[in-house]
């Protein structure tokens, strides 16, 4: 009955072991001291147990048949629903703020104006802070630097900033802002209520 | 009278077992021992004796019994791994050890004590000695303790004791057979010889075996079952024991990559035989010779428990377990079953009365007993620990 760590990068260890005549167990630490046992049975059913601690005896969560087991994996994988964004990666700063990274996609609103025609931090209140072109990164942009499909945009803002960034700049279809309460128009004039006066 | 016609009395028995099932599952108690239990209600010694419609042992019935045997022990094989074993070899050795030099040498000491004479000592060594894989197994997976520490060495000693199985009916099967020490000895070299062949192309002969069994699942059930019975019969023609060439062959098939496959497609004709298997034993028992056996059988429980109990204990510390684990390693595997069954059988065919008759009750007594309490050890470990003083706080 062999122990094996089957991944042991950061701090997530996965311990499988052979149980002869039954399947297989794969033991998950959670990290909090709690491990997580799943049994997976010859016959494709997988059972699931919670161990509270080391001593404790392991308590039934749920079991799944093979199909369902699967469909049930690939939700948790992520398959259908990321919820950390594909296209952008995000570094909480302290507090409220965070510097994230996005893509900027064909047709988005953001692609082919200068910062300053977009109107950034008046409309959404979050800051360029650097824009990648291919190999070249220019940081600190100045309002006049034009942005391009293709581009990566470094943003810092607040998580609202940041989300009112995104909704505004960079929908491919360019239908910013829509359903998100506040009117964007595409040409970056000030019709937001929240603007202040121009930059 | 007895139903001479083989259908109807398979048919019978096939219910028997079925009924017993379903009563196991309401309740609780493990299926091995009352498949028996139900042979010998509708056998010729209850249902016969009170004038009733009974199933006889007939050559129908015993022929699917054997095939139940030989499934049995093919599966066990193809459970088996020579590289798991070796894998765990230093925990697992020292434990399986221990399993071994306890609660062999007790029955072996048992037996003599009974006056069975040095063969019936030597099986009743090992009714004693085998715990009940199906049994435990169930139990561990019904409770729960599957996800929890114990399942390991739990799991590892039935698997080691697989192995000792194999060797041990080998030996066994030949030498019930009495005679003179020069024949028996001869036989024991034949037997010996032919299991070595069928292990040795068990061991490398894993690629053509593939190729040869491979197909739908239709040719991989027939191809297989074919296999296991010729291969099996082949052992019994030369005084071998149909059952351990039934293990090497599993071994052989278990090696494959076709292992999982076979498991799943031959698990419910495993299934089937061997209930017939299990009832076939009950057909064959006079509960009135259990009766009479019962003194040995209470000395055997109080004796034969305890030291599974504190083998399984000691076995659960070499693998590093708190004491409360180790505890409850040594209660599961307290049940015996299917294999003790075996070595009845086997027992049967002895020239020896005392061993014919004699042995055979008793060990369709000893598991009834020993299954029904390792089942409730489990269940009762929690009220067991506290009476010990290791019990969870």
């Amino acid at each position: 009955m062999r122990v094996a760590p089957l991944d042991a990068h950061d701090s997530m260890t996965v311990y499988e072991s052979d149980l002869p005549g039954v399947g297989k167990k794969h033991e998950i630490d959670l990290g909090d001291g709690t491990r997580l046992v799943v049994v997976t049975h010859n016959t494709g059913k997988r059972e699931v147990f919670r161990r509270a601690d080391a001593d404790a005896d392991a308590e039934k969560l749920f079991e799944l048949g093979d199909d369902l087991a699967r469909t049930v994996g690939t939700v948790l994988e992520g398959a259908y629903f990321q919820p950390v964004r594909s296209a952008g990666m995000e570094t909480v700063l302290g507090g409220d703020t965070l510097l994230e990274w996005f893509a900027v996609p064909d047709g988005a609103t953001l692609a082919d104006t200068t910062l300053r025609e977009a109107g950034v931090r008046e409309r959404t209140g979050a800051s360029v802070i650097a824009v990648e072109h291919g190999e070249e990164v220019t940081g600190n942009p100045h309002p006049e630097d034009e942005v391009h499909a293709g581009d990566t945009v470094v943003v810092v803002g607040t998580r609202q900033q940041v989300d009112a960034f995104e909704a505004a700049f960079l929908r491919a279809d360019g239908a910013a802002g829509e359903g998100g309460g506040a009117d964007h128009s595409a040409d970056g004039d000030a019709t937001d209520p929240d603007s202040d006066a121009d930059a | 009278m007895a139903a001479e016609n083989g259908l109807l009395a398979l048919g019978v028995l096939f219910g028997v077992v079925a009924a017993a099932g379903a009563v196991g599952r309401r309740t609780g108690v493990p299926a091995v021992p009352l498949y028996v239990l139900g042979g010998v209600v509708v056998g010729p010694y209850v249902a016969g004796a009170a004038g009733l419609p009974y199933v006889s042992d007939s050559e129908t019935v015993t022929v699917l019994a054997e095939v139940g045997v030989v499934l049995l022990l093919f599966f066990l094989g193809l459970e088996f791994s020579l590289d798991r074993l070796l894998a765990a070899r230093r925990r697992l050795s020292a434990a399986a050890g221990v399993d071994l030099l306890v609660n062999f040498p007790l029955g072996v000491a048992l037996g003599l004590l009974f006056g069975w004479g040095p063969v019936g000592a030597f099986l009743l060594g090992g009714v004693v000695y085998v715990s009940s894989s199906a049994v435990i197994t169930k139990s561990l997976v019904d409770l729960g303790w599957i996800a929890d520490p114990e399942a390991e060495p739990v799991l590892g000693t039935l698997v080691a004791e697989d192995l000792v199985v194999a060797v041990y009916l080998a030996l066994a099967s030949a030498l019930v057979l009495g005679g003179d020490p020069a024949s028996a000895a001869v036989r024991v070299g034949v037997a010996l010889a032919f299991l070595v062949v069928v292990a040795a192309l068990a061991q490398f002969g894993a690629r053509p075996l593939a190729r040869a069994l491979d197909g739908s699942d239709e040719d991989l059930v027939l191809r297989t079952m074919a296999l296991a019975l010729v291969v099996a019969g082949l052992a019994l023609a030369v005084g071998a024991s149909e059952g351990v060439a039934g293990f090497f062959v599993g071994v052989g098939v278990g090696a494959t990559p076709l292992h999982d496959r076979v498991a799943e497609t031959l698990a419910p004709v495993r299934d089937a035989v061997a209930a017939v298997f299990f009832a076939w034993v009950g057909l064959r028992t006079d509960p009135a010779l259990v009766v009479a056996v019962a003194g040995p059988l209470a000395v055997a429980a109080v004796v034969t428990g305890p030291a599974k109990v504190l083998s399984g204990a000691v076995g659960g510390r070499l693998y590093d377990l708190p004491r409360r684990r180790s505890l409850r390693t040594g209660l599961a595997l307290v049940a015996r079953g299917e294999f003790s069954l075996v070595i009845a059988a086997l027992a049967a065919a002895s020239p020896d009365p005392r061993v014919a008759a004699t042995l055979p009750a008793f060990a369709v007594g000893y598991v009834l007993v020993m299954a029904l309490a390792g089942t409730l050890a489990m269940s009762e470990a929690a009220r067991i620990e506290r009476l010990l003083g290791v019990g969870a706080d």
